[in-house]
């Protein structure tokens, strides 16, 4: 071989060489590349999915002045404009149930703005439906004080503050001074009510009528809430656009 | 093996996922259940999970990804352990809320929580080994010449899944 001959082998080596370091270069860009849009697509997955679930669960604003709010005999309590009987949304809720603030959060605002718009007869049922303490003497608790409230608008306020300041399950909250002090926030002004709470003068009736509508409704979870008797599905009732749709339908 | 963990790990999470996504609410509840979280980041992390659990999940059973979904699923069923043996050890009766449903126990239910963090660990130890050895036959990383063997995604540390 002579000395031209071997230049020119080692340039066409080095030439390969290249021309491999080139391929793998593109080969490692294509992955980055493979890499980084699935990476993307993934990414982009879970925030579309995020996005749709937030915005679903989006709370009404508050549209303006209440429908009248009236405690009834039985302590049950309904919200709607005068002349307004259908279609009827019951609300069963227990004041200790995590579930139930949930709904509050994401749905208590639709309720009270169809009440206000006169497109559905809100009925409150506050029960307690927990057998377990201290979630049980909670319920109770927070249920009977709800029952010394005799005005509709402070009972509502009062319910709102209820579920605002809802104790830890595994704790004993909704003390007697909390109850009263929230009355007060509530503008309560029923003259017995501190005492009235002291005394929980009402438990007996909060425990009675929560059987008599857990056996007559056959509540196993709370919260229930039916459309005309008809139990409103929870991906709907967590719905605000949803349920507003299901109710105002009923409507017609 | 790691198709195995893979598909297993990746059809867990889709399961688990997919029960929870028709409804968001029921899930920021169970995340709340735990008590672990302060209101604002239960209520996101109750909305995003499911979904992230999905995208995870095909992101295994399909193979694309391997690596990286594996770290994440791993983290994730870390999470879940941790998450089960702090409602364990602070008393707190409630339902794992794993695979939807969630919160507080009816009456007569019983938590499950030491099958629960069982099953959570095992599912850990299969994203560790989907993360060290992937991706696995039948991977569209293998297809898309993502394999286990390039160094693109970091080193060995992150198997500590």
């Amino acid at each position: 071989m002579s000395k031209a001959e071997r230049t020119k082998t080692k340039t066409a080596r080095e030439k390969i060489r290249e021309q491999q370091a080139e391929a793998r270069l593109r080969e490692r860009r294509r992955r980055i590349a493979t890499y980084v849009t699935a990476g993307a697509v993934a990414v982009a997955a879970v925030g579309l999915g995020w996005w749709y679930a937030a915005s679903n669960s989006q709370a009404e604003e508050a549209a303006g002045a209440l429908a009248s709010v009236t405690v009834q005999p039985d302590g049950s309590v309904v919200m709607a404009n005068q002349g307004v009987t259908t279609p009827v949304v019951d609300v069963y809720e227990d004041f200790q149930c995590p579930a139930c603030k949930e709904l509050e959060r994401v749905s208590g605002q639709t309720f009270k703005n169809l009440a206000a718009e006169g497109k559905a007869k809100v009925v409150y049922h506050p029960i307690t439906i927990f057998s377990q303490e201290p979630t049980k003497s909670n319920s109770v608790r927070a249920g009977s004080a709800a029952r010394c409230v005799a005005d509709g608008k402070q009972w509502l306020a009062f319910h709102d503050l209820l579920y605002q300041n809802q104790p830890s399950e595994t704790e004993a909250g909704f003390t007697v001074d909390q109850l009263k002090n929230w009355g007060k926030q509530a503008g309560v002004t029923a003259p017995d009510f501190d005492q009235c709470v002291t005394t929980q003068k009402h438990a007996d009736a909060q425990l009675s009528y929560s059987k008599k509508i857990i056996d007559a409704q056959k509540i196993d979870h709370t919260p229930t809430v039916k459309l005309n008797g008809k139990e409103i599905d929870n991906p709907v009732l967590f719905s605000p656009q949803d349920l507003r749709e299901a109710i105002t339908k009923a409507a017609k | 093996m790691t198709t195995v963990a893979r598909l297993v790990l990746g059809g867990v999470l889709i399961a688990a996922g997919g029960l929870k996504i028709g409804n968001p609410a029921d899930s920021v509840v169970a995340v709340k259940a735990y008590q672990l979280l302060p209101e604002s980041i239960a209520v996101t992390v109750g909305y995003a999970l499911p979904i992230l659990e999905i995208v995870v999940g095909l992101l295994l059973v399909v193979g694309l990804l391997t690596r990286v979904a594996a770290v994440i699923a791993g983290l994730l069923m870390f999470a879940f352990v941790f998450g089960i043996a702090w409602a364990w050890a602070h008393g707190l009766r409630i339902d794992c809320g794993c695979f939807g449903g969630g919160g507080q126990l009816g009456v007569g239910e019983e938590p499950t929580y030491l099958l629960d963090i069982l099953r959570d660990f095992g599912l850990v130890l299969l994203g560790a080994w989907a993360v060290r050895f992937p991706p696995g036959r039948f991977a569209l990383d293998g297809a898309l010449g993502l394999g286990g063997d390039n160094r693109i995604e970091g080193d060995d540390d992150d198997e500590q899944g």
